[in-house]
């Protein structure tokens, strides 16, 4: 009995957090940072950085460890490995893409360290009831649920087609847009995957104006949405309303292309006209800070930085605790009222309403829904000049 | 019918920028009897001197083809004389390898100093179409199919009514004869390794307005262009040409009547179908 004493102290005291007081709170952060997605993966890692001095601030000493994943899903494995077990992190925020959260979630639960997704869309990461894992933003479904219901509101669209990138990203906002237009009465008359990083788009979108749709929804990243467009109005493809899923419809980049960004609506997780504390606040200070408009990746990024930093601070470091703490917490900031809840098949999702904008005259203004909207929107579209 | 039309115009349009890349790559072989791996990251190169020049300097692209092709062509030439030249009695998975290295080294040397963020040059006319008899014609790609016929015919008159050009074919017929005959089969070698290089430089240009330009782009340009010269034959110029407009017309059909996510498994079918029925190649002489 006498011996097991030292062996049962040590254990005891191998249980206890780490942490001393005064050590900075470690935080993981798995972002896209080069690759295809960098200019988006920027606004995250801008945002995350505005959040650690909010932290700081305050008094949460917290360091952010980062990761480039590099839009690929196995460097975003390695490193949730390496933020994990090497660095012992109390919680992990990030990816940005789908498919590399698709992948990084099993690694999360398996080694048992909260991971909150900021801006990943695809429906399945938070219904696999998996406890560890968070998400911030709203999933795919809503994309698509935010999208019709605007433009329903709007006139009376019969037939629409879709065009997506065909990774995870897109595949599962279309399937969840094409699931919701069937049930609000919409006849899907084209269904068309493209491969991401294909320039070009003539024919598909030739076979869709054969169609002659009155919505054609787009789900695409940054380049490929400035493509598509691009082409649409080379073919002369004149739908009642084009509907851009996000991502790359939402950058400051596809706002600039003036003739062909006019009168395309796009769902976004943020922008900065909402009312949401601190969210006009924001994009002022991203803007002096950065020179740049910021996405609405930027807001999600930030938002997901600060709860997980307070989340993780209150619980000494520790992920289990921290896990605890985000489960059980609610907070509001610049992306309105954050509570992780398990609901229809979900876990641990926050219920965060999308605005919808349109691009009038170069500019992104929120059109949806009424209680958010600064503009009324054009409708519908009047053709290319 | 109309739709048949509108996918088979912009196939074609599109087939005559793939057959410019497809010719330089042929025209380093037939001579050099070297594939050139790196073929894609000279017009990665093409591309991104377009842009450089569209954003310092608001040189329209097209107009930049002028700059643009001496620049490939002396960066061709310097690639050749350095690198290529050790290697052309090198075993041919070796002179591979080099080639594969030299294009390496340019991809990410483009990456450390442009950042791989993804490049989108806007010209006023990056959209822009008009109608004929019921099709719409892209802007962009009909006058870099004009581009690329001109730049042919002038290609094939520089090589068969010239002496140089005749120096060069005389080299990729048969190197030892040429050298037989009193023709500098290095400097050949070196003129048709610029030459190659300052169509990759081209085709860039030309594509650079409704492409997006990043490092890696040229990647899936080696690999195009390699389809291409194999599929025409190895050493044909017009074995290139078919080639290109074939692939060009054979995606943007797929596309179409199949599924835009399929239209790259249809081109390397038929790729596979042709040279089962014809191993050289649809214009390629079989080995004797």
């Amino acid at each position: 009995m006498a011996r097991l004493a030292p062996t049962a102290v040590l254990a005891a005291l191998s249980l206890l957090p780490l942490s001393a007081a005064g050590a900075p709170v470690k935080l993981g952060f798995i972002n896209s940072m080069t690759g295809p997605e960098a200019p988006i993966g920027e606004n995250l890692t801008n945002g995350a950085d505005l959040a650690v001095e909010d932290l700081k601030a305050r008094g949460i000493d917290v360091v952010l460890l980062k990761q480039d994943d590099g839009g690929k899903q196995q460097n975003a494995m390695s490193a949730i490995e390496q933020l994990a077990t090497g660095e012992e992190v109390a919680v992990v925020v990030g990816p940005y893409t789908s498919a590399s959260s698709n992948a990084v979630a099993p690694l999360a639960q398996q080694y048992e360290v909260p991971l909150l997704i900021p801006a990943a869309a695809k429906e399945e990461l938070t219904r696999a009831g998996r406890s560890y894992v968070f998400r911030l933003n709203a999933p795919a479904h809503v994309y698509a649920e935010s999208l019709l219901d605007a433009v329903l509101a709007l006139g009376q669209p019969k037939t629409i087609a879709f065009v997506y990138e065909s990774t995870d990203f897109g595949t599962s906002v279309s399937n969840a847009g094409k699931q919701l237009a069937q049930k609000k009465g919409l006849k899907v008359v084209a269904d068309e995957a493209y491969q991401k990083g294909a320039p070009d788009y003539r024919s598909t979108l030739s076979k869709i104006k054969a169609q002659s749709p009155d919505l054609v929804f787009m789900v695409s990243y940054v380049a490929d949405a400035i493509l598509l467009m691009r082409q649409s109005r080379e073919v002369g493809l004149k739908p009642q309303a084009f509907l851009g899923g996000g991502a790359g419809f939402d950058t400051a980049q596809f706002e600039a292309e003036r003739t062909i960004s006019n009168l395309v609506y796009s769902v976004t997780q943020w922008t900065p006209d909402t009312g949401w504390p601190g969210a006009a606040e924001f994009a002022t200070r991203y803007q002096a800070r950065f020179k740049k408009k910021p996405t609405y990746h930027a807001a999600c990024a930030y938002a997901a930085v600060l709860v997980a930093g307070e989340a993780a601070a209150g619980a000494g470091g520790d992920p289990r605790k921290t896990r605890e703490a985000l489960a059980r917490g609610s907070w509001t900031g610049v992306l309105g009222p954050v509570k992780f809840e398990s609901f229809d098949g979900f876990t641990n999702q926050n219920r965060h309403v999308m605005p919808v904008i349109q691009y009038q005259d170069g500019k992104a203004q929120t059109v949806w829904p009424a209680q958010f909207a600064k503009r009324k929107a054009v409708y519908p579209f009047p053709g290319w000049k | 019918m109309i739709l048949f039309l509108q996918s088979l115009l912009s196939g074609v349009l599109i087939g005559g920028v793939y057959a410019l890349i497809g010719i330089g790559l042929t025209l380093i072989f037939g001579v050099m009897r070297v594939i050139n791996f790196a073929h894609g990251e000279l017009v990665m190169l093409g591309m991104y001197a377009t842009w450089v020049l569209f954003v310092q300097l608001g040189w329209d692209p097209y107009l930049s083809i002028l700059a643009v092709a001496p620049l490939l062509f002396v960066w061709g030439a310097l690639l050749q004389v350095a690198v290529v030249n050790r290697a052309l009695n090198a075993l041919p998975q070796n002179q591979i390898l080099l080639t594969i290295g030299l294009g390496l080294v340019m991809s990410n040397a483009v990456m450390l100093g442009f950042t791989s963020d993804y490049r989108i040059l806007s010209t006023s006319y990056s959209s822009s179409s008009f109608e004929l008899g019921g099709l719409s014609v892209s802007y962009p790609l009909l006058m870099s199919f004009l581009v690329t016929a001109a730049v042919t015919v002038a290609l094939s008159l520089f090589l068969l009514r010239t002496d140089t050009g005749q120096a060069i074919r005389a080299t990729a017929q048969d190197r030892l004869a040429a050298q037989l005959m009193g023709i500098d089969v290095r400097r050949m070698s070196v003129l048709a390794f610029g030459l190659g290089a300052a169509l990759a430089g081209v085709a860039g240009a030309l594509v650079a307005p409704t492409y997006y330009i990043y490092p890696q782009v040229g990647g899936a340009f080696t690999l195009r262009a390699f389809v291409i010269v194999v599929l025409g034959g190895m050493g044909s110029v017009m074995g290139a040409i078919l080639a290109g407009v074939l692939i060009g017309v054979t995606e943007s059909l797929a596309a179409v009547y199949v599924a835009s996510g399929l239209k790259e498994l249809v081109v390397y079918v038929l790729f596979l179908v042709v040279l089962l029925v014809k191993p050289s190649g649809l214009l390629g002489k079989s080995r004797a």
